[in-house]
């Protein structure tokens, strides 16, 4: 007899429009065992001594009066009302292990400047993941504990000095940028003003030279006038432009890393050294000691070659066939095979080598099927 | 750190050089070597036949160390002719040749009879200098079946010591052409430590030469009452290059020029026999005066151009001497190596091995149509099932 199981209700899942957190509608509270469709507003709270979640209510009525264990059945360690705290990830592992991290960190707070070569820095890394890995999965926890401790102690100083060079750091990053901001306003604003100005000026002028006209004054002097005018007063703005930029600069020059855009965390590295470029060769020249090479041959050869264009129209140059040919001609011309290769052998049976070891021995291959 | 290297260094580097060279001592002592190892496997092989017959130990009667050459000589003139009969260019040519000569350096005709070998040896030649013929076409032209070309090329590259660079002699000998032409017209690339009196000195050096000896193997002659123009000169230059290259082709070739010199002293050899004066001329130019290399330089030189001197047609062996040897060398040649087609094969199938893995894909063919003739419920795995269901 087959049962039919019957079909699964799926929960229905709401994002909280105030907090961002996912809520669904059977979630329940281990301790009180209240559910979300009685208390609508349900909001779960977190410790990070034992990562059990429970409701605000649960929370309000356990630990309000002082320190107490945890209700979770298996779990008894105490708690603090004051660390109780909303849950930043969906997964619990990775709430706790952030957590760890940011404990760890906060310890192990080196910087890379602080080692003398990155093969160092790299170790003290290495080392500090390891630590955090034995915390995050409780491995050997006592013994990482100690050297957490012992760490501790002995740096304790320049933990402290590293940390308040971070916050230093935030701390004028944050004001460079708001000066940065504060520029960018003023600009705009100069801008705007300028082009108002601008404006303004054409309209009076234009006004002034109707009043001319109407007074009855010669109408092209006043043209003329009136556009000496304009000149005028715009050599005078940009003259007027001129120096304020050049005092600007000047301003520039004694605060110079106000205007300098930061980028956070840009370590001061040195360029690298420019590669030598590749030899490759390794190191060999041939040299021509026997010839040297000239321009252009009048065998006819060359010259024929030299004219045919499928010959030179992918750039090949004749001259390297004829310093080839010649290289050839003289590549042995000074080796003297017979006292070479006897003088060569003479050594070889000295050293009790046999002959050239190359493997194959020349008198064994008749053997050789 | 720089290394300067000049020619000869750049001639030391080659396998030529290191694996390919000998001083006549050596040379001769290394054939005698591999003919005496020859010998000794044919008395055994010969003892073996002769036992098997039931006759006594008589000696076998095999080819000397002297015949063994002069077949070889004559095999690596047939490759001559049969390169040419290809029309293929002159590298090819050389390149067989000397690959011929130097598997009979390590092996002996009694073991691979030239006969089977030489197209094998041809065929590598025309691969290796990139004039590059199908298998099919050139077993068709040749008239023998492919396999048996094949079959002995993986001896031939063992033989060779896999080092298939043949240095030769042709394009330099060009590249003299090249600079006598432009010394005759009056332009020098001077040679360092050299003193020469420039250009134009040069040029007038080289028209008062004297005329070439009569036994100089060029064709040209100057005509008695001419003056020597510059048109005179190319002529004599051009005669002079071709009958060197003449020589190179055949005497150079078919004796070990190859094996005792190297190819800038081979081709001003050939030049030398060509027109002597040209040749003193030119290596004037070039060596200077003061160097110690020079004088061992021109000797070596000399004995080179004796050497291809000394060489003459004659020498090679007529048709029916060839035929005759051959019948000779049947009666005393290694049986083991008589067909090459069949070891070739075996290698290729992966040798003795090969006959077990056989054996053993047929069994486990024969074990699989049972199992599925019969069905899975013969297995003893499907008979617990069945039971436990039942």
């Amino acid at each position: 007899m087959s049962r039919i199981a019957p079909p699964k209700v799926m929960p229905v899942y709401k994002r909280d429009p105030r907090t961002g957190v996912v809520q669904s509608q059977d979630d329940v509270c281990p301790v009180c065992k209240s559910a979300r469709y009685m208390n609508p507003s349900l909001r779960f709270l977190v410790n990070p001594e034992c990562y059990h979640k429970m409701c605000e209510s649960c929370v309000d009525r356990m630990f309000s009066h002082g320190p107490a264990a945890c209700p979770i059945k298996g779990c008894g360690r105490t708690l603090r009302k004051h660390r109780f705290r909303e849950q930043t990830f969906e997964d619990i592992k990775v709430e706790r292990e952030v957590d760890i991290r940011k404990k760890v960190g906060a310890t192990f707070n080196r910087r890379e400047e602080d080692f003398e070569t990155l093969l160092a820095y790299n170790d003290y890394l290495n080392d500090v993941e390891d630590i955090t890995f034995n915390l995050i999965n409780g491995i050997d926890l006592e013994e990482t504990n100690k050297k957490f401790e012992a760490y501790t102690r002995a740096h304790g100083k320049e933990i402290e000095e590293n940390a308040q060079m971070a916050v230093q750091e935030r701390q004028s990053f944050s004001a460079a940028q708001k000066l940065e901001r504060q520029q960018a306003r003023e600009r705009r604003e100069a801008a705007r003003r300028e082009e108002e100005e601008e404006k303004r000026e054409v309209e009076e002028n234009r006004r002034d030279v109707l009043n001319r006209l109407a007074s009855g004054a010669d109408a092209e002097t006043v043209a003329k006038e009136g556009q000496r005018v304009q000149l005028k007063k715009r050599m005078d703005r940009q003259a007027a432009t001129e120096r304020q930029r050049q005092l600007q600069a000047a301003e520039d020059a004694h605060s110079e890393c106000n205007n300098k855009f930061v980028i956070k965390g840009l370590k001061t590295k040195q360029k690298p050294a420019p590669e030598a470029l590749v030899d490759p060769f390794g190191g060999l020249r041939l040299v021509d000691s026997y010839f040297t090479l000239q321009d252009d041959y009048i065998w006819e050869g060359i010259q024929e070659a030299r004219k045919d264009v499928k010959q030179t129209a992918g750039g090949y140059d004749v001259r390297d066939y004829a310093h080839r040919s010649l290289v050839a001609a003289f590549s042995g011309l000074g080796v003297f095979v017979a006292d070479e290769i006897t003088q060569r052998d003479q050594l070889a049976q000295k050293d009790g080598v046999v002959g050239e070891d190359v493997g194959l021995k020349d008198a064994e291959m008749i053997h050789a099927p | 750190m720089t290394q300067h290297l000049n020619e000869d260094d750049l001639y030391r580097t080659s396998s030529q050089y290191r694996l390919w060279s000998f001083s006549p001592e050596g040379l001769a002592a290394l054939r005698r070597k591999t003919h005496e190892l020859a010998i000794t496997r044919a008395s055994q092989y010969a003892t073996k036949s002769n036992s098997y017959d039931g006759q006594g130990g008589a000696a076998v009667d095999c080819l000397t160390s002297e015949e063994c050459l002069r077949l070889v000589q004559r095999y690596l003139d047939q490759v001559r002719t049969t390169s040419d009969h290809f029309k293929w260019p002159i590298p090819v040519k050389a390149t067989a040749v000397q690959y011929l000569a130097r598997f009979y350096l390590s092996n002996s005709p009694l073991t691979y009879p030239p006969k089977e070998i030489y197209k094998t040896v041809l065929f590598l030649a025309c691969k290796t200098e990139a004039t590059h013929m199908t298998l099919s076409e050139y077993a068709r032209r040749i008239s023998t079946p492919a396999d048996e070309v094949l079959a002995p090329e993986y001896k031939v590259m063992q033989a060779l010591r896999f080092t298939l660079d043949v240095r030769q002699p042709y394009r330099g000998l060009k590249g003299v052409l090249m600079e006598l032409l432009n010394l005759a017209e009056g332009r020098v690339g001077e040679a360092e430590g050299v003193e020469t009196g420039g250009a134009k000195a040069l040029q007038a050096e080289m028209q008062a030469l004297e005329m070439p000896p009569k036994t100089a193997q060029t064709m040209w002659r100057v005509k008695p009452a001419g003056k020597i123009e510059s048109k005179d000169q190319m002529d004599r230059i051009n005669a002079a290059y071709s009958a060197a290259r003449t020589i190179l082709d055949g005497p150079a070739l078919l004796t070990d020029a190859y094996f005792l010199f190297t190819p800038p002293q081979i081709l001003l050899a050939a030049l030398h026999l060509a027109d002597e004066p040209l040749t003193s001329f030119y290596l004037r130019t070039k060596l200077p005066l003061d160097s110690d290399l020079r004088p061992k330089i021109l000797t070596t030189i000399a004995a080179c151009a004796e050497l291809l001197d000394s060489f003459s047609g004659s020498h090679i062996l007529s048709k029916d001497e060839r035929a005759a040897l051959e019948q000779k060398l049947e009666g005393c040649r290694d049986p083991s190596t008589r067909d090459l087609v069949g070891s070739h094969a075996v290698a290729k199938r992966g040798g003795d091995g090969g006959e077990e893995a056989e054996e053993k894909a047929r069994k486990k063919k024969a074990a699989r149509e049972k199992h599925l003739k019969e069905g899975p419920a013969h297995s003893p795995v499907a008979k617990s099932s069945s039971l436990a269901s039942g």
